[in-house]
C-alpha cells in the first residue's frame, strides 16, 4: 500500500473491450507502468480497487484478474453512472488511476484441501473469475479438491469472459456449468435460474466451501438450496457491495452494523452476516 | 500552578511568530474558532463555539490531490502544507471529541495522512467551562466541564489568571514558554476545586444504552422516533465526533482536484448504490444508523461512545430533535423479540 | 389551556377515533424553552400532547407529501398556502388531507432573543408578553417586538384552505402587497448589496436545512445533489453557496409562499429570505401573482397568459 492511501497509482488502459451483447459491460485491461507499482499492488482474489476516471471521479470495482496473471489488472464494469460511463468512453492508451488493493479476500487458506463450489449470477462474476483462475493455476491447483463453477446470466450474450468459459468447458481441472434464464437459439447448455440449477446439480457439501455472488434476489433464493444440501453458514461465502468512497473504513458510508464493508469485507461468510443487521 | 493573564497574553502573542493560533472569537453569528494574531482578540467569556473545532483537522472541504490531463497522459500531484498550530480555548467536550476522531482516522489498517498531518502539528490548550449551558450534558459520558482529557495543556480561568495543568509531553514543550508560574492562593485553589467539581445540569443515563441497542435493531421504537426529522446535515455538521465525508472531483477544463467534503448519514444519497438499490432508503433506517453508530457500533469498535454531550445538535436542529430524549427513549423502549 | 388547544386536541381525537385519518400532524412542546416541535399523533391517546402558540414555527406542509396515508395537518396561513401549491403541483391528494386551520398572529424570532439574553434557560408567554430568563440576563418582551420578520409582512395569517377552522380569524387590511424590505435592499448600491450577500453567504455551511425545511423543495433529486452533470461542487465558499441559494430561489420562483421556514431552520442565521422576497416581489409585480392563495390556479411560471410581461425577450 502507498504511503498516502488516497492517492491512486497511474495505470494505462490497454484494452477497452465490450464484454456483453447489450454493450453495458466493458472489460478494461490496465497495465502497470512500472515494477514498483506492481510490487506494491499485491492482491488476492476477492479484493477490489477504486478506479479513477480523471475528470469524473472514483468508484470501486472488483479485481477480475488473478494475482497469477502478472503485469495487468482487469475490471469488468457495468455502465450505471458518472464514473462507469466515463470509463466506458475511454480510449485505449488513456491513463487511469487505481487505488488499492482494498478489502479482504476469499479465504483461500481455508479452502486448501477442500472442494470449492463457485456460484455466480450476472456480472458479479468478476472476482469469482479471479478466484477460479487463481485456484486453476499450476502452482495452486494441487491445493484444492474439485472446483465446480455454476454461472448464469439472463441470456448467452450477457455471460462474461466467453472465451475463457469455452476453455474451461474442456478443462478437466474444473467442472463448469453455465445456464441462462430462458431458452435461446443455439444454446445447448442449462436453462433455468441459478437456484434451481444448483438444486439440480446438487453439489455435495462434504468437505466443500461454496462462494456465492450475484444480484440480491439470486443470493436470496440460492441460500436455502445450499442449506438443503447441508452447507453450513460457516462454509458459504459471499462478497457484498455497498456505496463506497474512501475504501479505508473512514468515510463512514459502507457499514453494516459494526463492519465497514470496504475494510472488513467485502467477503463475508454467511455465519458472519447472520450476526449483522440485515441492512445491505 | 497559575499564570497571570497578562503574562499568559505575552507568551500567547509571542507564539504568533511560530504558530498559527486558533482561538474563540465573537463574530456576527456567535462564537467561532478562528485564526488570531493576538490574545486581545480572544473571546474569554464564552460557552462554546457554534461549530465544532474538528474542522481544523478535518476541514469541511479539503483538497486531497490535483491532476492535469494532457491527451491520454495524466499527472497527479498531492501536497499538504500544514503549519504548526495552537488550538486555544478548546472545551473539554471537543478535546475529547478529537480523541474520538483519532480512533476513526487511524484504524487497524489505515492512517489518514491529511488528518494526522494537522493533528500531529497541533497543540491543544483546553479551557474549563466556568459556565454550563442548559444543553450541555457531557457529564453523562463520564466527562466533565473541567475535564482535561484530550488537551495538551489545560487551563482554568480564574479571572485575572489561569490555573495551568500540563497534560502531555507536547503540552510540556509549549508550556515551557509560560514563565512566571506561581502557586495558587488558598482562595484560588478553592475556586479551582469548585470548577472541577461542577457537573452539567442536564444528564442522561447511558449506562445501559449500548447493551439495550444490541437488541433494538428491529425495534418499533425507530418507526415513529424520526418522523419529524427533515434529514438535513445540521446535526452531523455541528457534531464534534461525526466524521463522514464524500469524495468528489472539481474540474476545470483538463485540470481538476479531488476533494473531500463533510457528508452525513442523514442524507438519502449517502448510501445509494450505483444500481439504484439503497440499503438505508428511509429516515427510519438513517436515524437508527445515527443512534446505533454513536451509541453502539462505535462502542463495539472503539470502546467508547461517539458523543461527548456538547449539545450542538440539540441547539441546531430545526425541528428540535433532542438526542437526550432519543437516548432516554431507547433506554425505556420495550424490547420485542428480534 | 387555551380554547384553541383544546379544540385542536378534540378535533384530533375525533379524527383518529373515527378512523378518518391515520395521523395528525401538529405541534407539541419542545425540549428547549420557546421551542415547539412537530408532533405526529397516531392514536387518540396521544392527542393531549398537541399544543398551539407563538412557538409553532415549523411549516408542517413539509411533511404532507412524505407522510403516507390519510393525514390531518394543523395549518397556519402559510402552511395552508404551501399545501395549496403542493396540490396545484399534484404532489398531494386532497382527499387524503384534512386541514385543521388555525389563524396565526405570528411566531417568535428566537434568534433575536438569544442574541440578547444568551442561552435561554426559561421562558413563558402570556398576554402578548414573553418573559425570558437567559444566561446573560433576564428580559421581558412584547410579542410584537420579537415577531419573526416573515410574520411582520404576512398577508395571509388565515388559512386559505381548510376543512375546519379553529379559533377566531384575523382581520387583514386589504390592499397591495408591500415590499419595503426588498426596496431597502434594491436601493442600496451594487457594492453594498454585494457586500451584504457576500457576508450572508460566507456563513452558510451547506447543511441544506433550508431546503429540507421548505415544503416546496420536494424534488426527488435536487440539483445540488445531481452528479451528472454536476451543477455545483461541494465547495463551501461564498461563490458556491450563492450559486446554491440562487438556484434554489429560481426553482421557487412563483412557488415560494414566504413562510420563512428556510430562514428559521438555518442554524447559521443566513438571510435566505432576502433573496426569496426579491423574487416574490418580482413575481408579484410582473405577473400579479401570489403563490398558493387558493387551491385552484397554477404557480405563476407554470401558466402562460397573454398579459405576461416579456421583458426578457429581445425586442427589435
Ligand atoms: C466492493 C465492490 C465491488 C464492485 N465491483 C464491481 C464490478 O466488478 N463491476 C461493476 O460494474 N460494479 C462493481 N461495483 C459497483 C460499482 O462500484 C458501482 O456501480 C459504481 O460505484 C457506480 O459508480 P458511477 O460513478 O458509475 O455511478 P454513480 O454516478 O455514482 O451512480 C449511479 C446511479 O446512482 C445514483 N446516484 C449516486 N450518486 C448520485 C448523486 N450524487 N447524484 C445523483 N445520483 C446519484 C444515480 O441514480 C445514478 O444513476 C462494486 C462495488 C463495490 C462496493
Ligand atoms: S438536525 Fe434535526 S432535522 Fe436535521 S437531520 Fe438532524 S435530527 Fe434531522
Ligand atoms: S451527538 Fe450531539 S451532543 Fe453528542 S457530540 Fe454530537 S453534537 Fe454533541
Ligand atoms: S454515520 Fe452518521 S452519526 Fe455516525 S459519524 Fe457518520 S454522520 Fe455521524
Ligand atoms: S432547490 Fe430546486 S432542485 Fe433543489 S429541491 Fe428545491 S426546487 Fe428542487
Ligand atoms: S440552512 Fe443556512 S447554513 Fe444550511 S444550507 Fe441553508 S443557508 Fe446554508
Ligand atoms: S468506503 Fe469509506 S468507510 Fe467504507
Amino acid at each position: 500500500m502507498q504511503l498516502n492511501p488516497y492517492i491512486p497509482i497511474t495505470m494505462k488502459l490497454v484494452k477497452n473491450l465490450v464484454e456483453t451483447e447489450d454493450k453495458l459491460i466493458n472489460t478494461f485491461t490496465l497495465e502497470f507502468l512500472n515494477q514498483q507499482d506492481e510490487e506494491n499492488f499485491k492482491y488476492m482474489p476477492g479484493q477490489f480497487a477504486e478506479l479513477s476516471a480523471y475528470g469524473h471521479g472514483e468508484a470501486p470495482f472488483g479485481i477480475a484478474t488473478s494475482p497469477t496473471e502478472p503485469g495487468i489488472l482487469k475490471f469488468s464494469v457495468a455502465k450505471v453512472g458518472c464514473v462507469s460511463n466515463a470509463l466506458h468512453l475511454m480510449e485505449e492508451g488513456t491513463m487511469v488511476g487505481v487505488r488499492g488493493p482494498m478489502g479482504n479476500y476469499y479465504p483461500l487458506e481455508k479452502f486448501k484441501g477442500k472442494n470449492v463450489v463457485i456460484i455466480g449470477g450476472g456480472f458479479a462474476f468478476t472476482t469469482l473469475r479471479s478466484l477460479a483462475k487463481y485456484m486453476l493455476d499450476d502452482k495452486h491447483r494441487g491445493d484444492y479438491g474439485d472446483i465446480t463453477v455454476i454461472y448464469g446470466a439472463r441470456n448467452p450474450g450477457l455471460l462474461l469472459y466467453k472465451e475463457e468459459l469455452a476453455e474451461w468447458e474442456n478443462n478437466p481441472n474444473i467442472n463448469l456449468i453455465t445456464t441462462i434464464d430462458r431458452p435461446a437459439e443455439g444454446w445447448t447448455k442449462h436453462v433455468g435460474f441459478i437456484p434451481s440449477i444448483t438444486e439440480q446439480i446438487a453439489p455435495s457439501s462434504v468437505d466443500t466451501y461454496a462462494v456465492v455472488c450475484g444480484p440480491p434476489a439470486m443470493i436470496k433464493f440460492t441460500l436455502p438450496v445450499l442449506e438443503k444440501l447441508n452447507f453450513t453458514p460457516e462454509s458459504i461465502y459471499t462478497s457484498l457491495e455497498m456505496r463506497m468512497k474512501c475504501g479505508l473504513g473512514i468515510c463512514g458510508r459502507c457499514n453494516i452494523g459494526t463492519e465497514y464493508v470496504c475494510k472488513d469485507g467485502p467477503v463475508f461468510s454467511m455465519a458472519q452476516l447472520k450476526e449483522l443487521p440485515n441492512e445491505y | 500552578m497559575k499564570i497571570s493573564k497578562e503574562k499568559f497574553g505575552q507568551a500567547f502573542d509571542a507564539l504568533v511568530a511560530e504558530y498559527q493560533i486558533i482561538a474563540p472569537v465573537s463574530d456576527a453569528n456567535g462564537i467561532a474558532f478562528k485564526g488570531v494574531k493576538s490574545f486581545s482578540e480572544v473571546k474569554q467569556d464564552y460557552l462554546n463555539s457554534k461549530l465544532p473545532p474538528k474542522a481544523f483537522f478535518f476541514p469541511q472541504h479539503e483538497k486531497l490531490m490535483s491532476y492535469k490531463k494532457e491527451g491520454k497522459e495524466v499527472t497527479v500531484k498531492s501536497e499538504l502544507k500544514v503549519e504548526n498550530t495552537v488550538l486555544f480555548g478548546i472545551r473539554p467536550c471537543d478535546a475529547k471529541g478529537m480523541q474520538l476522531l483519532d480512533m476513526v482516522f487511524k484504524n487497524d489498517q489505515y492512517t489518514d495522512p491529511y488528518y494526522f498531518e494537522r493533528r500531529d502539528k497541533s497543540v491543544i490548550i483546553g479551557v474549563a467551562c466556568n459556565k454550563i449551558a442548559p444543553t450541555c450534558f457531557c457529564s453523562s459520558f463520564g466527562l466533565s466541564p473541567a475535564g482535561s482529557e484530550g488537551s495538551d495543556i489545560f487551563l482554568i480561568d480564574l479571572g485575572d489568571s489561569y490555573d495551568v495543568e500540563v497534560i502531555t509531553e507536547k503540552g510540556k514543550a509549549l508550556a515551557a514558554r509560560f514563565e512566571a508560574l506561581s502557586e495558587l492562593s488558598a482562595d484560588e485553589q478553592a475556586l479551582v476545586d469548585k470548577i472541577k467539581d461542577a457537573v452539567t445540569l442536564s444528564k442522561v443515563d447511558v449506562s445501559t444504552t449500548t447493551s439495550k441497542l444490541d437488541k433494538m435493531f428491529n425495534n418499533p421504537y425507530w418507526d415513529t422516533l424520526q418522523e419529524k426529522c427533515i434529514g438535513c446535515n445540521v446535526c452531523s455538521f455541528s457534531c464534534p465526533t461525526c466524521h463522514c465525508f464524500d469524495i468528489s472531483e472539481e474540474v476545470r477544463k483538463n485540470e481538476g482536484t479531488r476533494v473531500r467534503t463533510w457528508d452525513a448519514c442523514m442524507a438519502p444519497l449517502f448510501t445509494l448504490h450505483g444500481s439504484g438499490h439503497n440499503p438505508r432508503d428511509n429516515k427510519k433506517a438513517r436515524w437508527r444508523q445515527r443512534m446505533m453508530h454513536k451509541f453502539n457500533y462505535f462502542v463495539h469498535n472503539n470502546g467508547s461512545m461517539s458523543c461527548v454531550g456538547c449539545g450542538r445538535c440539540i441547539k441546531g436542529c430545526p425541528v428540535n430533535m433532542d438526542i437526550r430524549q432519543v437516548i432516554d427513549g431507547a433506554n425505556k423502549a420495550e424490547l420485542v423479540v428480534e | 389551556m387555551s380554547k384553541i388547544i383544546n379544540d385542536i386536541r378534540e378535533t384530533a381525537r375525533q379524527l383518529l377515533a373515527e378512523g378518518k385519518v391515520d395521523v395528525v400532524i401538529g405541534y407539541e412542546k419542545g425540549s428547549l424553552p420557546l421551542k415547539a416541535t412537530p408532533c405526529f399523533v397516531h392514536s387518540s391517546e396521544g392527542v393531549d400532547s398537541l399544543i398551539w402558540d407563538e412557538t409553532c414555527e415549523n411549516n408542517l406542509a413539509t411533511y404532507a407529501a412524505k407522510t403516507p396515508g390519510k393525514k390531518a395537518i394543523v395549518a397556519k396561513g402559510c402552511d395552508s398556502r404551501a399545501l395549496a401549491v403542493l396540490l396545484q403541483e399534484n404532489q398531494l391528494v386532497r382527499d387524503d388531507l384534512y386541514i385543521i386551520g388555525v389563524s396565526c398572529h405570528g411566531v417568535i424570532d428566537q434568534r433575536r432573543i438569544g442574541a440578547e439574553v444568551g442561552e435561554i434557560l426559561e421562558a413563558s408567554i402570556s398576554d402578548g408578553k414573553i418573559s425570558v430568563k437567559g444566561m446573560e440576563g433576564d428580559k421581558e418582551y412584547l410579542f410584537t417586538e420579537v415577531k419573526d420578520a416573515t410574520c411582520r409582512t404576512c398577508r395571509y395569517p388565515n388559512p386559505v384552505m381548510e376543512d375546519l377552522h379553529i379559533g377566531d380569524t384575523i382581520e387583514v387590511a386589504q390592499g397591495a402587497a408591500a415590499f419595503a424590505d426588498v426596496e431597502a435592499l434594491e436601493n442600496k448600491s451594487d457594492n453594498e448589496r454585494q457586500e451584504y450577500f457576500k457576508e450572508q453567504m460566507s456563513k452558510c455551511i451547506r447543511c441544506y436545512a433550508c431546503r429540507n425545511a421548505c415544503p416546496l423543495c420536494y424534488c426527488q433529486e435536487c440539483f445540488v445533489d445531481c452528479n451528472s452533470p454536476r451543477w455545483l461542487t461541494g465547495g463551501v465558499n461564498r461563490a458556491e453557496n450563492l450559486l446554491f441559494q440562487a438556484g434554489r430561489v429560481m426553482h421557487l420562483a412563483g412557488r415560494c409562499v414566504d413562510c420563512g421556514a428556510c430562514s428559521r431552520a438555518c442554524p447559521q442565521g443566513v438571510d435566505i429570505r432576502a433573496l426569496n422576497r426579491k423574487m416574490t416581489k418580482d413575481v408579484y409585480v410582473m405577473y400579479n401573482h401570489e403563490s398558493g392563495i387558493s387551491e385552484e390556479g397554477k404557480p405563476a411560471l407554470n401558466e402562460y397568459s397573454a398579459n405576461d410581461p416579456e421583458q426578457f425577450l429581445v425586442k427589435e
